[in-house]
């Protein structure tokens, strides 16, 4: 970091006439000292800067303070019957301009400052009467020594758009007041500070945030657990069942297994919410064989009910829930468990039964230790990727109600993850506020998630070893 | 004897196992063939079959199902997300795998952490994005969208790359090889199965998801929906009762593709994962 700003300071002290005066024109340097075409390039993105941050995104930064002030108002002129719109503010549209335009000067000064220092480059080899490469040259070396650059810069400016972006403009609705009642353009909204987030955290008889949020923080966390141990397990033992030596017509059950992943997970888990929903099919057949009457008998089902709850009274549809993601995920697990399998190295496991290791033994002692090392990394994602979850409890629970006013007035269900908590409240309630902090709040959980499962895998000082 | 008995018992579980797992399939199967329109709750087979919901879902489009567009809509979707998506990771990939450079490993970690937000926070904010650029309505709008941020998904392929051994990169670069070389001539062709499991991921992305799809195409015209938002829609309380063997139907049609690409690939599809995931 230091020498960062120190080679700057040197370039400025330095440099020649041609160097400080791309202090002013960012071009000149490049021109100065021979390479003209990157000097024009550079002009034009220097122009376009100025040009775009003048005349578009400036008027909005000086507003990102208060987020706008003046109000739509429409007046309409009885003499002529026509509408007239005030110049009114538009909250959404100055955050969103303005966090584009903050991004867009950062970049700028980013660039400023390391076009200097290339430029002061230039000038010690141009005094050190080396070779000054040649525009073509520079080109070549995109493609050569500078590869990454290439490589990375359409993929980077995907990112920007369709992750970062979004994700800053969401962290910065956390602390704004923009819901049901302060939507643009009609409304404006504003900064609160930590307003949301106290919210979340109280329960009073109106304000039942942080009732809920405990509820369903523990139900999410509940679920990532179950979810992702269930098929784990589930997986491994299936493919270790079809592997087995004594079965036959291994490809014939591994196929069976892995039709239920051809047909697209929407449709399956739509089609078995169907099945099992109040007045579905399972319902049919279990009140005809009377065991609708039996559950009543032994008080598992109340008795105001004529058919089995599965999908729409807590419990019965949490369970329910972790059964259906064992049929959704286990073949997946199964398919990857069986490449792994393979791979188990033979003379550990032909050792261990000349030891007289009887086969459970081997399994806990070398089958699962092998999988535990190899898939541990990609177990923490799975977590992770069921604490994010969204189809299986979207999809399977469109038709559950919540009878506990305290989840209906914060607008979630006993069935609900963080996530899907947060699709309804944008979705249905256009609680944008509380959604993000929500989403704030899953950040964190996976955050800590990671730091504490992948600490090995950021460091990456193992990734050359298989090289 | 007690051997031969443990064998049967295993074939008799995995025959059970099967069944369950198969129940719903069978199902989705003889319900796409019944003559009656809504759920039949009593019987799992139908009671007069027919071939009437394929005809209706190819051959008679109406205002709520138009599965011949809903079809090439998301055919186009797909296909063009498959080249832009597989491109942004392979590239992204071989970047982070066999380039050194300073910003590689703050690169990662941010990657990392970017990950880490949930996706259905960003989706309303993308909505937004969307509709400032003028893209929301649009199939453009949901490719932008489903590909843009895939370089994203790196990871699996650079653990793939990484077991690619560096003395071949180093041998074509003595020989005289640029980088872009060595990409296109060496490290790609030798990872075939890592391509194809990319390949198939970014080209189902579209077929299943139908929130975001939902959520930028405000169109009320089926013409304009994809696959998966159509056949969501045909499931909706009002509309069940008279589309829900037209939707199992349109799920089996669904399914044909799909299982066409996983034979075909199905050996490559478990040397991508393992060859990606082993890495300890």
């Amino acid at each position: 970091m230091k020498k960062y700003w120190k080679d700057f300071f040197t370039a400025i002290k330095c440099g020649d006439i041609w160097t400080r005066f791309s202090l002013l024109v960012m071009g000149v340097g490049y021109w100065g000292h021979g390479q003209v075409v990157k000097g024009i390039l550079m002009c034009l993105i220097e122009l376009g800067f100025f040009f775009f941050t003048g005349k578009v995104s400036w008027q909005y930064i000086t507003k990102l303070n208060t987020l706008g002030t003046v109000q739509r108002e429409e007046v309409l002129d009885l003499t002529t019957l026509t509408k007239t719109v005030n110049d009114y503010d538009n909250s959404l549209l100055i955050l969103l301009f303005g966090i584009i335009g903050i991004l867009t000067i950062a970049a700028f000064v980013l660039l400023y400052i390391s076009n200097l220092k290339a430029v002061y480059r230039l000038q010690m080899m141009k005094e050190n009467g080396e070779h000054i490469p040649r525009f073509t040259e520079d080109c070549q070396e995109l493609v050569n020594g500078k590869f990454h650059v290439t490589l990375l810069t359409l993929p980077g400016l995907g990112v920007l758009l369709v992750n970062i972006i979004p994700i800053i403009f969401m962290i910065c609705i956390a602390f704004t007041n923009y819901d049901l009642n302060h939507q643009p353009p009609t409304y404006l909204f504003t900064w609160v500070g930590l307003n949301n987030f106290k919210q979340l955290f109280t329960t009073t008889t109106t304000v039942t945030f942080g009732y809920v949020f405990v509820r369903v923080l523990v139900w999410t966390l509940v679920w990532a657990l179950l979810a992702t141990f269930t098929t784990y397990f589930g997986g491994i033992l299936l493919a270790k069942l079809i592997n087995d030596r004594t079965v036959r017509c291994k490809k014939l059950w591994r196929t069976l297994f892995v039709i239920t992943i051809a047909i697209p997970q929407f449709v399956t888990l739509l089609l078995v919410g169907k099945m099992f929903g109040d007045y579905g099919i399972v319902n049919g057949i279990c009140s005809r064989i009377g065991l609708t009457q039996f559950l009543q008998n032994i008080g598992l089902v109340s008795h105001g009910l004529s058919y089995i709850p599965f999908l729409s009274k807590p419990g019965w549809a949490h369970v329910m829930i972790v059964m259906i993601n064992i049929w959704v995920g286990v073949p997946f697990q199964m398919l990857s468990a069986t490449g792994i399998l393979m791979n188990i190295p033979n003379d550990q496991l032909e050792s261990a039964k000349i030891d007289g290791a009887n086969e459970r033994q081997i399994f806990w002692k070398i089958t699962m230790p092998y999988m535990l090392f190899v898939t541990g990394p990609s177990l923490i994602t799975a977590i992770i990727g069921n604490i994010n979850n969204f189809n299986v409890i979207y999809l399977l629970t469109s038709d559950y109600v919540t009878s506990n006013m305290n989840f209906a007035n914060s607008n979630a269900r006993e069935v609900d993850l963080l996530v899907t908590w947060l699709f309804t409240l944008t979705n249905d309630y256009s609680n944008y506020k509380m959604a993000s902090v929500i989403g704030i709040c899953v950040f964190i959980i996976c955050a800590v998630l990671t730091l504490v499962g992948f600490t090995r895998m950021i460091a990456g000082n193992r990734e050359e070893e298989f090289q | 004897m007690k051997k031969k008995l443990k064998v049967i018992w295993k074939h008799v579980l995995l025959t059970i196992l099967s069944a369950i797992w198969l129940i719903p399939i069978v199902w989705l199967l003889v319900t796409s063939l019944s003559a009656y329109k809504g759920i039949n709750t009593m019987h799992f087979f139908p009671e007069k079959w027919s071939l009437d919901n394929y005809a209706q879902l190819f051959f008679r489009p109406d205002t709520v199902a138009n599965f011949p567009a809903w079809f090439r809509n998301s055919m186009i979707i797909g296909v063009a997300c498959c080249i832009i998506s597989t491109s942004f990771v392979l590239m992204v990939a071989y970047a982070m795998s066999c380039m050194r450079f300073r910003a590689r490993k703050p690169l990662m970690s941010f990657a990392i952490i970017l990950g880490m937000f949930p996706g259905v926070l960003s989706m309303i904010a993308i909505y937004f994005v969307m509709k400032l650029i003028g893209l929301t309505n649009s199939m453009l709008g949901l490719i932008v969208i489903y590909s843009a941020g895939s370089g994203l998904g790196y990871l699996i392929c650079k653990g793939f790359f990484d077991t690619i051994p560096v003395s071949l990169r180093e041998s074509a670069k003595l020989e005289g090889a640029s980088q872009l070389t060595i990409f296109t001539k060496i490290v790609i062709p030798l990872s075939k199965p890592i391509i194809v499991y990319t390949v198939i991921n970014s080209f189902l992305t579209p077929w299943m998801d139908f929130v975001m799809a939902k959520l930028m195409i405000r169109s009320k015209n089926p013409q304009d929906w994809t696959v998966a938002m159509g056949l969501y829609n045909l499931v909706q309380r009002t509309l069940v009762g008279n589309y829900f063997s037209v939707f199992c139907a349109g799920g089996i049609i669904v399914a044909i593709p799909i299982s066409v690409l996983f034979i075909i690939m199905q050996k490559f599809y478990v040397e991508g994962i393992t060859g990606g995931a082993v890495k300890g």
